[in-house]
């Protein structure tokens, strides 16, 4: 199913899906960077939620994003404002937050509005690139 | 606008026009401090030192001198450094028309005798087991007040959880993602980069675990000393930014180079750690925090300007009294600016307030001045 998807919007087996992480802090970027794209999946990087909105409005983006990892504490729009424009304006792409800070009334919140991973830095790359597996399957098609 | 300034010669001359009218007005409302009790303290070792110490602070009373038959009694030498008349023997201190106490606290029986015997009509001798209870009390207060000090400090610290989390956890990802890289990179030039990175967050982490336990550490007299106000400005944004996010506020900072003070560093560091998470937390993470100093012979003066919510008249009039706080329960102890409020009359400070609801305070902090420079060489 996730490869029929990825395979219809970024043609081809050669790109697993586009993702794009929101962290203001260039480390955090590097190195999701760093372990996605060895797993095959095209990176873009935003440094706030400000940003990330530019980002995903942009060109081809609005319609080819397929996962969005999101920190929380950023300057500008942070992390909350930014998931909340998110799961308003493209519902369709899966949310995965990646945060300094481990907080369960925040995570249960972030979950039920949408977000479908809460991940707590450090985290290895296997968890992190089967979280975005698994967001992977859970998009759905842009209105074309 | 309140202000607690401890005695005479606190550099009033640099003060501004606000704390000075303030102090007026507080004496209007006080007599005892319009007209303070006169206080002679004979003998300057431990407890003539802690006892200079204490009766200083006190608005309503006025030392009017210090001795000992050891001229080189360590009260002596902190009585110059406070302004206080050292007397070469304690009859010269009998002679002040004006004098309303003696307290002896040599411990020693013939000074008892004697002062008795010399005693000027209309003044009260305190001595022997009096003496020795009241130096008891003195200690008994100041153990009380570094202790709350230092738990309002350690309290604060659960504020702090998240930001730590936040500068631990970030380096501890770079780490751990670029060690998993490099278990299979085979380029040397990739492994020679991502191991300096490696480095570099670890000495990030580390730098963190040696801000806070050197902050959370108990303040200790012996480091009294000059202190250097604007680093200790710096180091306290540094601390500041676990309890308070400061991603979004702007900071400027006016700083004069040469602004010193006398005192406590951990204390006074506490001390800027408060006001500035005050400030930004006023401020509900959008706005400028203002950093200032000056420096003149007269006073040195700090100060820490926000452009938050400013605060309410009512609670402006109760906000240094213990256990008064404006947060919801179990996110202040309500000892912040009380202490705040002990270190600086420890440093023989005065601090003053301008707010302006919806517009933002001025907390300005009027230290005793540094002799050395010139009057009026104030940096705008």
């Amino acid at each position: 199913m996730s490869e029929f998807k990825s395979g219809f919007f970024v043609g081809g087996d050669s790109c697993n899906g586009r993702v794009l992480i929101v962290d203001d802090e260039p480390d955090i970027r590097k190195v999701v960077r760093m372990t996605l794209q060895k797993a095959g999946y095209d990176v873009l990087e935003a440094e706030n939620g400000e940003k990330a909105i530019e980002v995903i409005n942009s060109g081809e983006n609005r319609l080819l994003l397929d996962v969005m990892i999101c920190d929380i504490r950023m300057p500008k729009v942070n992390g909350i404002e930014a998931i909340a424009y998110f799961r308003e304006n493209y519902p369709r792409v899966p949310l995965i937050v990646l945060t300094g800070f481990p907080d369960t009334d925040m995570a249960t919140s972030l979950l039920r509005q949408g977000v479908v991973d809460y991940l707590v830095k450090p985290v290895e790359g296997e968890t992190l690139k089967a979280a975005v597996g698994r967001a992977m399957e859970r998009r759905e098609l842009a209105p074309l | 606008m309140m202000d607690w300034t401890t005695s005479e010669g606190t550099g009033a001359a640099a003060a501004s026009r606000t704390i000075a009218h303030a102090k007026a007005e507080s004496e209007r409302s006080n007599p005892l401090a319009a007209h303070p009790m006169r206080v002679a303290i004979i003998g300057a070792g431990r407890g003539g030192t802690a006892l200079l110490e204490v009766l200083h602070q006190i608005r309503a009373i006025e030392i009017v001198g210090i001795t000992d038959r050891d001229s080189s009694a360590p009260g002596l030498k902190r009585a110059q450094e406070l302004n206080v008349p050292v007397a070469g023997r304690f009859a010269d201190l009998l002679k002040d028309q004006t004098l309303n106490l003696v307290m002896d606290v040599t411990g020693d029986p013939t000074v008892e005798s004697a002062l008795r015997q010399q005693r000027p009509t209309g003044v009260d001798i305190v001595s022997g087991q009096a003496s020795r209870l009241f130096w008891l009390l003195v200690q008994h207060e100041s153990t009380l007040q570094t202790e709350l000090l230092h738990a309002e400090k350690l309290a604060g610290f659960g504020s702090f959880a998240a930001g730590i989390a936040h500068d631990m956890n970030n380096p501890l990802q770079l780490i751990l993602g670029m060690a998993e890289n490099l278990a299979d990179e085979t380029n040397i030039e990739a492994v020679h980069a991502q191991a300096l990175d490696i480095i570099d967050a670890v000495k990030r982490t580390t730098a963190i675990c040696r801000d806070l336990t050197s902050y959370s550490r108990r303040a200790s007299l012996r480091q009294d000393g000059l202190i250097h106000v604007n680093s200790k400005l710096d180091e306290a944004l540094k601390i500041a930014r676990y309890a308070v996010a400061l991603q979004d506020i702007e900071i400027r900072k006016r700083y004069q180079p040469e602004a010193v003070v006398k005192g406590n560093p951990d204390k006074l560091l506490h001390v800027f750690v408060n006001l500035i998470t005050n400030a930004v937390q006023a401020m509900e993470h959008h706005g400028t925090l203002t950093l200032e100093t000056t420096a003149a012979a007269g006073a040195t003066q700090v100060r820490v300007s926000d452009t938050g919510c400013g605060i309410a008249p009512e609670v402006l009039t109760r906000i240094f009294e213990p256990f008064y706080t404006t947060k919801p329960p179990g996110k202040g102890t309500g000892l912040g600016l009380y202490n705040v409020k002990n270190v600086i009359q420890q440093m023989h400070g005065s601090i003053g307030i301008e707010s302006h609801v919806g517009q933002g305070s001025t907390f300005t902090l009027t230290f005793p001045g540094d002799p050395s420079l010139g009057e009026g060489d104030v940096q705008s």
